[in-house]
This record gives structure tokens, sequence and C-alpha cells, in this order.
């Protein structure tokens, strides 16, 4: 049961966490690996919230959000923008990714020691599960997890077919010259998917020291997580992140525990080779996903190929 | 004095290590457009290589006690304690078992430039880079669960090679990595004019263009990747060599993938003279932070994350400014100036 448990609260934020990987990819085109250091923000965010005022940790959740969706949005702005509107290679733009990452490391762990030598918090090392509330028997962060990533998906589903907004996003995923021809403004558009795709991963950053350990490269630690997530779900189609998050998340805790039944207990220690192999996997087979796969045209393909048969 | 002398002495190892790297990514961005994300890989299995082979290289020709075999993590440092004076006292096979050890290193690092770019090549632009990113950190993981490898999470020590020289030893090893790092640049000098060069540059320009001229261009990536994946894969068992030490923790994406991109992107990763100014500043400045990390005392955090801001700050200032880099790229003749000014003075003379 606990397992299950796991099970759930891991894939419902790796679901969060892979969303803001494949919102800024299918809106801007680029991989932004500084998801990372926002999704340990969001660690530290409810970390300072909770040594700092006091309080359920939970109540510091949109200040996980908004540090989030301000840094990325800011990420976005001064960097990325720029490097896009001169054309520059998708390499140039993951390595911008990846040098604002670097910073966010650095801030991140200067924040860490600094919390440690001068307030003496252990936060180099935290885990927050003893701060946690209970319900139906239950710890919370199994419901918060949970009903955030429904939450999420019917707000997400509402704002992009129900509202000016959220129908000019997705205009300019789709065709960005027309958008810009019916006096949509791009770049604000823009700036928004990375607004709300920095604050799902400061939120989802938030939810993690309810159940696992966190320290500094927590985020680090979860990236190439967050791109098995991402690309086995399929960039093609925004709620794609959501059926990865769960098909790796249940992967990686039931899936080990499978092969350990299997070939022995050591495998158990190779649990992080899990998402990389699920990930090269994705990309051999299925580059667009498996929301991008053409699931009715193989099955009326192997239809018709068994009614020639016979 | 001698704190100078260890800091040049240092100063000279690192930057034959990371040159090396940088010329292998030069080789892999520069001229065939693969966005090698996963240069930590063949680095790490180069130091793995140095980590299992020369001890057991040492033990088979010294004759030590094979009963010590049974557990060579555990027997590590009484084994190294028997192999090392053995090889103070016989240079030859010092440098055979050196040798030896940065062929082995060298075909590691082939095979898994193959593996990681049999499947990768066949991917276009930013899903072959999240491939090479998520690859890069496996040889970690496995290296640090998987102790009879290199030791785990502890790490071994490696017979020490070059203490024949003396005291002299450090200065050696460093000039000697320095050395190599000279060659791979001569390496690339000799691509920069040959015919190759235009092909990979073809393929990096246009890669349907390529092939439509018939360049097998996967089968040229492949071979790219491989090559990258040999010149890694020396460089981190010369690290090794000259650290004497291999664990599986020291090998991380910041250090052996990211800082060399940065250093290549900063100085310019379509120009030889670029990658080498590059490396050398950011070795340089890398050094000095470390150098006078003491000295930084009275900061409430470890003066080591100044190093990330400065990295991370340098990359994005550097990409809006000057995205191309310090030295850009520049056509490249088959022939040299001299002899072209020759040719040209002769069709204008009409002789």
């Amino acid at each position: 049961m606990t397992t299950l448990i796991d099970a759930i609260i891991y894939s419902s934020l790796l679901s969060m966490m892979g969303f803001g990987l494949t919102m800024v990819r299918r809106t801007t085109g680029v991989w932004n690996v500084a998801q990372a250091g926002l999704v340990s923000i969001g660690a530290y965010c409810i970390f300072s919230g909770v040594n700092f005022l006091g309080g359920a940790p939970y109540i510091y959740l949109p200040l996980a959000f908004v540090v989030g969706a301000a840094v990325n949005a800011l990420l976005f702005w001064f960097f990325v923008n720029p490097l896009r509107k001169r054309g520059s290679s998708f390499f140039i733009l993951l390595v911008a990714t990846i040098a604002f990452n670097i910073v966010l490391t650095g801030i991140i762990n200067i924040y860490a020691d600094f919390l440690q030598n001068v307030f003496s918090f252990s936060s180099k090392n935290f885990l927050m599960t003893q701060l946690d509330l209970h319900f139906l028997g239950e710890s919370a962060i199994f419901f918060v997890s949970l009903v955030s990533l429904i939450l999420l998906t019917v707000i997400l589903f509402l704002f992009l077919n129900y509202t000016r907004v959220g129908l000019a996003l997705r205009g300019s995923i789709e065709d960005p010259t027309l958008s810009k021809v019916m006096g949509v403004q791009i770049n604000w558009i823009y700036l928004l998917s990375w607004a709300i795709a920095g604050g799902t991963a400061g939120f989802a950053g938030g939810l993690l020291p309810m159940r696992f350990q966190c320290n500094p490269g927590i985020g680090g630690s979860l990236i190439a997580v967050m791109f098995s997530v991402s690309i086995l779900g399929g960039v093609g189609e925004i709620y794609g992140p959501f059926l990865g998050g769960w098909l790796v998340g249940f992967a990686q805790i039931y899936g080990i525990n499978l092969l350990a039944r299997a070939f022995g207990p050591w495998v158990l220690s190779y649990k992080q080779l899990l998402p990389m192999l699920i990930l090269v996997l994705a990309l051999l087979f299925t580059p667009e996903g498996l929301s991008g796969f053409d699931w009715t045209g193989k099955l009326r393909a192997l239809i018709t190929e068994e009614g020639e048969a016979r | 004095m001698q704190q100078l002398a260890l800091f040049v002495t240092d100063f000279i190892a690192l930057l034959g290590i990371y040159l090396i790297i940088t010329f292998s990514l030069r080789l892999q961005l520069g001229y065939a457009g693969i966005a090698n994300f996963g240069l930590v890989l063949a680095f790490t299995g180069g130091a793995y290589t140095v980590g299992w082979l020369p001890i057991r290289l040492g033990m088979w020709f010294f004759g030590i006690n094979s009963g010590l075999s049974s557990d060579m993590i555990w027997n590590n440092t009484i084994i190294i304690s028997r192999i090392n004076p053995h090889l103070q006292s016989k240079p030859f096979m010092a440098i055979v078992i050196f040798i030896l050890t940065l062929i082995v290193a060298g075909l590691v690092g082939a095979l898994l430039g193959f593996l990681s770019g049999y499947p990768a090549a066949r991917l276009r632009g930013d899903y072959l880079a999240i491939a090479l990113l998520a690859l890069g950190e496996v040889l970690a993981i496995i290296g640090g669960n998987f102790s009879p490898l290199v030791g785990g999470a502890l790490g071994v020590q490696v017979p020490d090679v070059w203490n024949w020289v003396g005291d002299f030893r450090f200065l050696t090893v460093s000039l000697l990595i320095f050395f190599f790092s000279l060659a791979v640049w001569g390496y690339m000098r000799f691509l920069e004019k040959s015919p190759m060069s235009r092909t990979l540059r073809a393929i990096r320009d246009n890669r349907d263009a390529a092939s439509s001229l018939g360049k097998p261009v996967t089968s040229i990536r492949l071979k790219t990747l491989v090559t990258g994946g040999v010149l890694c894969s020396i460089s981190g068992a010369l690290y090794a060599f000259y650290t004497t030490g291999v664990t599986a923790g020291a090998y991380g994406m910041f250090d052996w993938t990211f800082l060399p991109w940065v250093m290549a992107i900063f100085g310019g990763v379509h120009s030889n003279l670029g990658v080498l100014l590059g490396t050398f500043l950011f070795v340089l400045v890398r050094k000095l932070i470390t150098f006078y990390k003491y000295s930084l005392g009275f900061l409430p955090f470890s003066p080591v994350w100044l190093q990330y801001l400065l990295t991370g700050g340098v990359v994005l200032t550097v990409l809006l400014i000057k995205p191309s880099g310090l030295i850009t790229e520049k056509p490249s003749y088959t022939i040299s100036k001299e002899k072209l000014k020759q040719i040209a003075s002769r069709v204008l003379n009409g002789s």
C-alpha cells in the first residue's frame, strides 16, 4: 500500500514537472534545463517559509509557484527571447538554459549554506514529513499532490479552451505567424507560458520535501526523469506529460521492484538508471511520444493486414 | 614559492585535461554540429579503466600474491603499496602499464562513443542532445553502486606509474598531459585543412544536402562521436593517472560536461584558437578561486559556489553579446595562403 501511495505521489509530482518542460518546448521550441533549479527553488521556498514564519508547509505553496514563475519568466525575457529573436540555434538556447541553471545551482547552494551557517538550520538535507497533516489516516501530501494534478489539468483545459488568452496561447503554438497577423502579442503569450511552466515546477518542488529527502541538488537529480516524462508523454500534446509522468513514476517504483524480484535485490541500487533507459527507448521507438503516436492508424493498419491475410 | 610551483603544476595539468575534452567538443559540435552533452560518459570510462586495469597489470607483471586478488577493493591499499616500489625501480614496466592502459582507455572511449552514438546519431538536433545528456550519468551511477568496478562511493587508489621520476613527479605528469593536449591540437589543425573537415561542416550546415551528395551522414556522425569518445576517455585516464585515485562521485556533469561546454562556447567552438583561449581563461579562473578559497573564509557560504555564478553569468553574457564566442569561424584553406598568392599572381600575370 505504501508503495502504491509513493508511486501516486511521485507520479503526480513528475507529471507537474514534466508539464513545465513540455509547455516551453511546445511554445518556444526550447528544452529548459533550468527546470531543475526551479524545482529546488520550490523546495527551498517551503523550507524557508516553515522555518522563518511557521505554520503548515502547504500555505507556502503559492509562494513556491510565484517564485518559480518569476524566475522562469526572467530567464525567458532577458535571455531566451533575445536569443530566439536573433535566430539562435537550438543548442545555443539549450546552453543558455544550462548556464542559467548553473547560476541557480550556485544561488541555491549559497542560500542553503547561508541558512545553515547563520541560522543553524539543517538546510543541506531536509525532509518535512513530520510537519505533514493527516487526513483519513493518510498523509495529506497524497491528497494534495493528486488533487493538485487534477486541478492543474482541469484549469489548464478550461484556460486553453475557454479564455481569450488561452486560445491565443493555443493559436501561438499551432501557428505563430498567423497569430501575429491576428494581433496576438506573441511575446507576452510566450512569457506567460514560461511563467506557468516555472510556477508549476516551483509548486511541484514545494511538495517534494513532504515525502522525499531534499537538498540543493534535488532538481538536478530529477532532470533526466523530467525529460523522460516529457518525451515519453510527447511534446506534441500539452497533456502528454500527465500520461508520461504516471508511466515513468510507476515504472520507476513498481518496475524496479519487479526487476528486483526477477534478478535479485541488487537491482534496487540501479533505480536511477530506469528513467534513462525509458528515455532512450522512447527516443528510439516513439520520439513523438505516446500521445503523438498514431494509435488509431496503427490499429487500423493491423486490422486491414489481418483482413487481407484472411 | 612552493605554493606558486604547485599552482603552476596543477594549472598545466588541468589545462591539458580540459583542452583534450574541449577539442573533442570542437570536433563534435564545432565541425559536425553534434551537441554532445554526454562528454562525461567517455571521460568517466577512461578514469574507470585506470581504476581497474593498471592494478591488475601490476599484479601480473610483478607477480604480486594472487591471494590478494580475492577482494581487489578491500585489499586495494595493500596491493598498491606492493606494486608502487616495483614501479619505482622498473620505469620501463611502469611506462608499459601506462601505455597499455591508455590504449585500453581509448578503446573503452570508442566503445562508449559507439554505444551512446549508435541510437543517438539517428536522432536530430535537440533530441540527440537530450539523449546524450541523460546517458552522461549512466557510468557514474553504475560505478557508484557496483563496487567491484572502482570501489563504489569510496573509490580506489591507482598505481603511481610516474613515481620513478621522484620529486619531479607532478611536474612530469603535468607536462606529459600538456604535450598530449598539444598533440590533439596538432590533430585539429591537420583536420582543419583536410577534406574531412569540409565534409563535417557540410553535414553540420545541411544534413540533407550532404546526404543527397552521397555522404554517409549517419556513419560519419557516428565516427565523429567515436573519435570524440576516444579523446574524452584518454583525458579521463590521464586525469586519473595524475590524481592516482578514482572515485565514482568525482566525475560529475558540471565539471566534465557543462564546464567544457562553457569554455568552448566562450572562446568560440568553431575555432581552434577560440577553444584554446576559452579553456585557458576558465581553467585559470577556476584555479584562482580554488587557490584563494581559504582567503574568502569570512563568507557565510562556501566560495566554491562563486564559481557557479561566475561560470553561468559569463556564458549568459557571452551568448547575449557575442554568441559565436570570442573568436569566430574562418574559412579554411586547403593550401597555404602563400601558395594561394603565388597561384593568384601566376594567373594574373598570365603565365
